[in-house]
């Protein structure tokens, strides 16, 4: 197969980054990476075959500078861009800029991103297509007509309460204010509002209804540049935290065939209405009744992207790719596309991310000192760390992704539960405790329970801590009277020979061999 | 990892065990290799219950399986408890707990140990110990010290009340806004910094009322891990 390009730049960093180098080179094209003076030894930066430096560790000193990332691709010599997630990814002027510069964009046209960036647009979109969106407003709020205010109450009382006040350039859970009562509704529309236009340089907000309990179920689409639209299935990620997920699964546990196609029509239909091209997301909440509500679509590869690839077998960047280059869908997809109503395995991804799950999932960045990731049958690692890298404070926490893939979702579950059992970090505090802990939980083990409230309203981190604290402080205390260890000085390397006395050598062994179960 | 396996119940049992596995030891002068092992300062929660752990004064107490007399258990807390430490290699053990009498199983935790590191400002012993994914940094001390330590701070306590007080980082990040200047007058948990990480803005807010006595950062500045940003005195 000839590659669809010779050289593309990646404007991202981090586990996907690497994640799109890899493809890339298995198309036999060369990658460019970008890096920040924080990356400069990062893994993307050494598995491409150049890089460019961007320019400080703040996001918006390197990899949110538009100007340097097309000079750089225009000056490397690229033929296209993929934005992998975050960052740029669902910026329209990026995309222009990239398309402007005479390079192919790795992912929908700029118009399509800038009307389905706008989740009113979005919305709108949706209604025109027959799609059923979370009820509530269309049109934004007229936040410079105090006079229309009775108007606004009006249409809120309309909506329903509780609802959300929402931003209509938000995303990642920022600009969303909850109101329970009509007195509040002022307040939160103008703190909404001052936060959308801090963040995304526009403050137009909106009203929706607040579905819950409610399900997160969303739906992968690809496009070709013939406006033929398929969806390669759906994917559950109801265990998440202020917007943010946690875990994700392909398919969603508990749906029927009827169903699955009913949704998936609606995702398509919604992806032809826009005009949608290369790859996208339509996300959706499920609710106790069993409808589907949309909510919005993310242009762009997602997070989760793996689980989807587990279960179809189809190589999303690599399809990214070959869409890009301007080729229809291939028969495979379409086959892929055909058999997703009829899921026949089942993937789980849980995202290892450098966050304390006893402290509110506060930020834990520093230095990872221990790092064995799991093997074995039906696991995947997308990772870019190893043991001695430093994670840095300045990005997102996700430090490794790691997805398992089986026959059917409980022995899915087992071997993910096999898979956390062999991962072992040190150094950081991550989110591995949670995920052991879900795993053990049977709202998540029956699929009883999914639903975006979850974890805010079950996860209890300082308790599900308690049992290691004693387990740790017991090992310390016994391996000090087993012989007390020469302690580590900075910049020395110990040596192995001093790190344990005779006591470990003689009756340690001894003593594991003996009294193993009989 | 725990498992949790049942195994053939003991057919003697040494010494004055329980139930529960665990045997009072009567009172005594502290054994000199006796130590106490918390969870360090900078890791701690409210709640954390620190431990001390010694040799065993009896070598006939013991936990015997299978026709093994078993090694001598060592005291927690004063109590002897059936709990054994099996280490393989530099890093990985496994901690196996045991419980007596018909209902006798052995609970084991795989556990990672990190190297020992001394604590630059109190000379304590400091390990990483790592337990179902939790990274829990102990610092261990000789119960001895500790006990002196303890009564020197009991000592100090009333006088020390009105020290200064030093707030250091205990994440890394950005310094984005300061909210004081020296000579502010503060009330606890009145706002002092936010620091960002990882897209995250964190409030940090002052553990005391007081007056500031110095500001160590400005906005902009990144900072590390034990940096001093404010005293409040």
């Amino acid at each position: 197969m000839k590659p669809p390009f010779r050289r593309i730049l990646v404007a991202n960093r981090g586990e996907i980054a690497l994640r799109i180098i890899r493809a890339a080179h298995e198309m036999g094209m060369e990658a460019v990476a970008v890096y920040s003076d924080a990356d400069a030894t990062a893994a993307h930066v050494r598995a491409a075959d150049a890089a460019i430096r961007l320019g400080p560790a703040t996001p918006a000193d390197s990899y949110l500078r538009v100007d340097a990332i097309v000079a750089a691709a225009v000056e490397s010599g690229a033929d296209a861009v993929h934005p992998g997630y975050g960052f740029l990814s669902e910026r329209a002027s990026f995309a222009q800029a990239v398309e402007n510069a005479g390079l192919v964009f790795v992912g929908p046209p700029p118009g399509v991103i800038a009307a389905l960036g706008d989740k009113l647009a979005a919305r709108r979109i949706a209604r025109a297509a027959d799609v059923p969106h979370v009820p509530g407003t269309l049109e934004a709020v007229a936040m410079d007509r105090p006079d229309q205010l009775a108007r606004v109450i009006a249409a809120a009382a309309g909506v329903g309460f509780p609802l959300l006040v929402k931003a209509a350039a938000g995303g990642g859970g920022r600009g969303i204010r909850r109101v329970v009562v009509q007195d509040e509704l002022p307040a939160a529309l103008v703190a909404s509002s001052r936060e959308a236009a801090a963040s995304f340089g526009d403050g137009s907000v909106y009203l929706e209804r607040e579905v819950m309990p409610a399900r997160h179920i969303e739906v992968q689409l690809l496009g070709d540049s013939t406006g033929q639209v398929i969806a390669l299935g759906e994917r559950d990620c109801s265990t998440q935290r202020r917007h943010q997920k946690l875990i994700e699964e392909a398919p969603a546990p508990g749906l029927t065939e009827t169903e699955r196609r009913r949704l998936h029509a609606m995702a398509v239909r919604l992806g032809v209405a826009a005009g949608l091209q290369n790859a996208a997301t339509v996300e959706f909440l499920y609710d106790r009744d069993g409808a589907f509500w949309f909510l919005e679509v993310n242009t762009r590869l997602q997070v989760e992207h793996p689980v989807t690839e587990m279960v179809s077998g189809i190589d999303l960047v690599v399809e990214q790719f070959k869409l890009a280059a301007g080729a229809p869908l291939s028969d495979r997809v379409r086959a892929a596309a055909d058999r997703a109503p009829r899921p026949t395995s089942h993937a789980i991804e849980v995202r290892i991310s450098a966050e304390d799950p006893a402290r509110v999932f506060a930020p834990s960045p520093g230095r990872i000192t221990r790092w064995a990731m799991p093997a074995g049958p039906g696991i995947r690692v997308d990772t870019a760390v190893e043991a001695g890298d430093r994670v840095p404070p300045e990005y997102d926490p996700l430090i490794c992704k790691l997805i398992v893939h089986a026959p059917d979702r409980p022995s899915a579950l087992a071997r993910l539960r096999r898979a956390l059992d062999e991962t072992e970090i040190g150094g950081i505090q991550t989110t591995l405790p949670f995920h052991r802990t879900m795993l053990a939980e049977p709202a998540f083990v029956n699929a009883s329970g999914l639903a975006t409230t979850w974890v805010e309203a079950h996860w209890d981190g300082p308790a599900s801590r308690a049992r290691a604290v004693r387990i740790a402080s017991l090992a310390a205390g016994l391996a000090e009277l087993g012989g007390r260890e020469a302690a580590q000085v900075p910049g020395m390397d110990s040596g192995a020979s001093s790190e344990h006395g005779p006591a470990w050598r003689s009756d340690g062994r001894a003593i594991a061999i003996d009294r193993w179960p009989r | 990892m725990t498992h949790d396996r049942s195994h053939p119940a003991p057919t003697t049992i040494a010494g004055p065990m329980g139930d529960a596995g665990r045997a009072e030891v009567p009172d005594g002068p502290v054994d000199p290799r006796a130590v106490r092992v918390s969870v360090s300062a900078s890791a701690r929660l409210d709640g954390d219950p620190a431990i001390t752990v010694s040799p065993s004064p009896d070598p006939d107490m013991r936990l015997p399986q299978d026709g093994d007399p078993g090694s001598p258990l060592p005291l927690v807390d004063g109590v002897a408890t059936a709990v054994r430490l099996e280490r393989f290699g530099d890093v990985r053990a496994r901690l196996v707990e045991s419980t007596a009498g018909s209902t006798g199983r052995e609970i084991r935790t795989d556990v990672q140990l990190g190297p020992v590191r001394i604590d630059p400002r109190h000379g304590t012993r400091l390990r990483e110990v790592v337990v179902d994914g939790w990274r829990i940094e102990v610092e261990v001390e000789h119960e001895r010290r500790a006990a002196l330590r303890e009564r020197a701070r009991r000592g100090a306590g009333v006088a020390s009340h009105g020290g200064p007080v030093e707030v250091r980082a205990i994440i890394p990040g950005r310094v984005v806004a300061v909210s004081v200047v020296v000579g502010d007058s503060v009330e606890a948990g009145q706002q002092v910094l936010v620091v960002e990480a990882m897209k995250m803005q964190n409030e940090l807010r002052a553990p005391r009322e007081g007056s500031v006595q110095r500001v160590g950062v400005a906005v902009g500045d990144t900072i590390e891990v034990g940096d001093l940003l404010v005293v409040i005195h």
